[in-house]
């Protein structure tokens, strides 16, 4: 694969629930260590192409690549295989609470990839620090407040080594106060270079951050640009409206 | 009174008759283990079968959807009577089927074991369908979302968090599947109640089944208790998540 080649790959990408179109055929591209900001209204579609991209909902139209690999086209089986490339973090965080955050990481890593506990276990453990919870190890989610749980839901994600991540709304459930601590972690992915599609509502990320911004609404990307232009300066009408609602409070 | 007392609890009765009551109680709890592990494992099979995806499938759900409520129609006494009165006369089955003798038990026994299963196995599907369906779908996604598949998600994030959610109801038809090992009694198995009423009807005497319920209540009422505690703590668990 050329060296900047898209990393992924979106043509046409529809989606119905019934008779409403969520997603009305969508293009996008993703080089990689690109740090994409998805922007819009809520019912806009943005969680939806979001879960588009890993299949965790199936498109009724329309193409995903993964580095070359079309995974719209895939068996199921073959789908759970590209999947382990597509890190995803929720806004629910959707930690097991079964599993305590040492146990979290290396699940998937042992299960599916076959790697040996000893490992795993050493993986996760770096990760948790890396996301600042070495002293949280021990806990099960029930324990950790909102922005550690969405950490661990992170060094979950990483453990699986994903080339591109995948985060949707991650810090629209946490408390105003917990929210910088997990965007700080969000920004030092983005400096060490990791691919990421990220659905926000946070501009002040996507202005620092983003080496894209798209603006969705009614199914459709409106407008897509740097930062300083989608933000700052937008072309379109809905944009604007749109930014004057965010930004007024 | 002292007819009632004496027909009923008739201490000294009991004291005297006590071994072949406890010997029959003993039978009593071996059958109830045996039964509810393979009842577990059987719910547990039904439960995975309904749950299988996709179109191809569709006539396994629909047969053992059909299992499930046909033998929850049934009587087990039933079920009992046609295992336990008939098996042995099929003589296609395989000889270790028709008459079973493993471990030293007779036949009789495994009669019951098969028969409880069959019947138990079918409600144990309805709760362990009940856990897994209220387990988040977030939960799911999340453990599709890592690159685990179907099987592995059901293995290792739904089930767990399934069978704990559905603790008190597993209990709960635990304690019935003890109290309807009675049942194979009609077989001729001497479990506590066999033997309770055969002491009755040689000496006009209802002690030795009074000995028997007490028997029983001895492991009953803890597992009323332990459901309660279970209840208990899942609803404080409940109240403390996000």
């Amino acid at each position: 694969m050329p060296p900047d080649a898209p990393l992924l790959r979106l043509e046409g990408v529809t989606k119905n629930f019934g008779k409403l179109e969520v997603l009305r055929s969508i293009d996008l591209e993703v080089t990689p260590g690109e740090v994409v900001c998805i922007i819009g209204p809520s019912g806009s579609g943005k969680s939806t192409l979001l879960r588009c991209v890993n299949q965790l909902e199936p498109t009724t139209a329309g193409k995903v690549y993964l580095e070359g690999e079309e995974i719209t086209a895939c068996k199921e089986r073959e789908a759970d295989v590209i999947r382990r490339r597509i890190g995803m973090v929720f806004q629910q965080f959707n930690l097991f609470p079964h599993k305590r955050a040492r146990e979290t990481g290396p699940l998937a890593p042992e299960t599916v990839l076959g790697r040996r506990s000893a490992e795993a276990d050493e993986r996760g453990r770096a990760l948790l620090e890396r996301v600042g919870l070495s002293d949280k190890v021990d806990e099960y989610p029930e324990r950790l407040s909102g922005g550690q749980q969405q950490r661990v839901a992170i060094a979950r994600a990483l453990a699986m080594d994903p080339h591109v991540m995948l985060f949707d709304e991650v810090t629209s459930a946490l408390d105003p106060e917990l929210v910088k601590e997990v965007l700080d972690v969000m920004r030092e992915l983005a400096a060490e270079g990791m691919t990421m599609l990220v659905v926000t509502h946070e501009m002040g990320f996507a202005r620092d951050v983003a080496s894209r911004v798209v603006f969705m609404d009614e199914g459709v990307i409106v407008e897509e640009g740097p930062p300083a232009e989608v933000l700052g300066n937008p072309r379109e009408e809905r944009t604007k409206r749109f930014l004057g609602l965010v930004l007024a409070h | 009174m002292d007819v009632v007392v004496k027909q009923y609890f008739d201490f000294p009765f009991m004291w005297e008759h006590s071994g072949v009551v406890l010997a029959g109680f003993w039978i009593t709890v071996q059958l109830s283990l045996w039964a509810g592990a393979f009842s577990l494992i059987w719910g547990l099979i039904l439960a995975l079968l309904r749950s299988l995806p996709g179109r191809w499938a569709k006539p396994v759900r629909a047969i053992t959807i059909a299992y499930i409520d046909v033998f929850r129609g049934i009587p087990l006494l039933i079920i009992i009577l046609l295992v336990g009165g008939s098996l042995a006369f099929i003589s296609v089955l395989p000889r270790w089927l028709r008459i079973p003798e493993f471990f030293g038990y007779p036949e009789v026994f495994w009669y019951g074991v098969m028969a409880i299963t069959i019947t138990y196995g079918a409600y144990f599907a309805e709760v362990y369908r009940a856990g897994i369906d209220a387990v988040p779908r977030g939960q799911i996604e999340a453990s599709r979302s890592l690159g685990m598949g179907r099987w592995a998600t059901m293995r290792f994030v739904t089930l767990p968090q399934a069978i704990r959610k559905v603790l008190p109801p597993f209990l709960n038809d635990y304690t019935a599947l003890m109290k309807d090992t009675s049942l194979v009694s009609v077989l001729g198995l001497p479990e506590a109640v066999r033997v309770g009423r055969e002491l009755q009807s040689e000496y006009f005497n209802a002690s030795g089944l009074i000995l028997g319920a007490l028997l029983f209540l001895l492991f009953t009422l803890p597992l009323a208790r332990l459901v309660d505690r279970q209840i208990k703590k899942q609803n404080i668990r409940f109240q403390r998540a996000p």
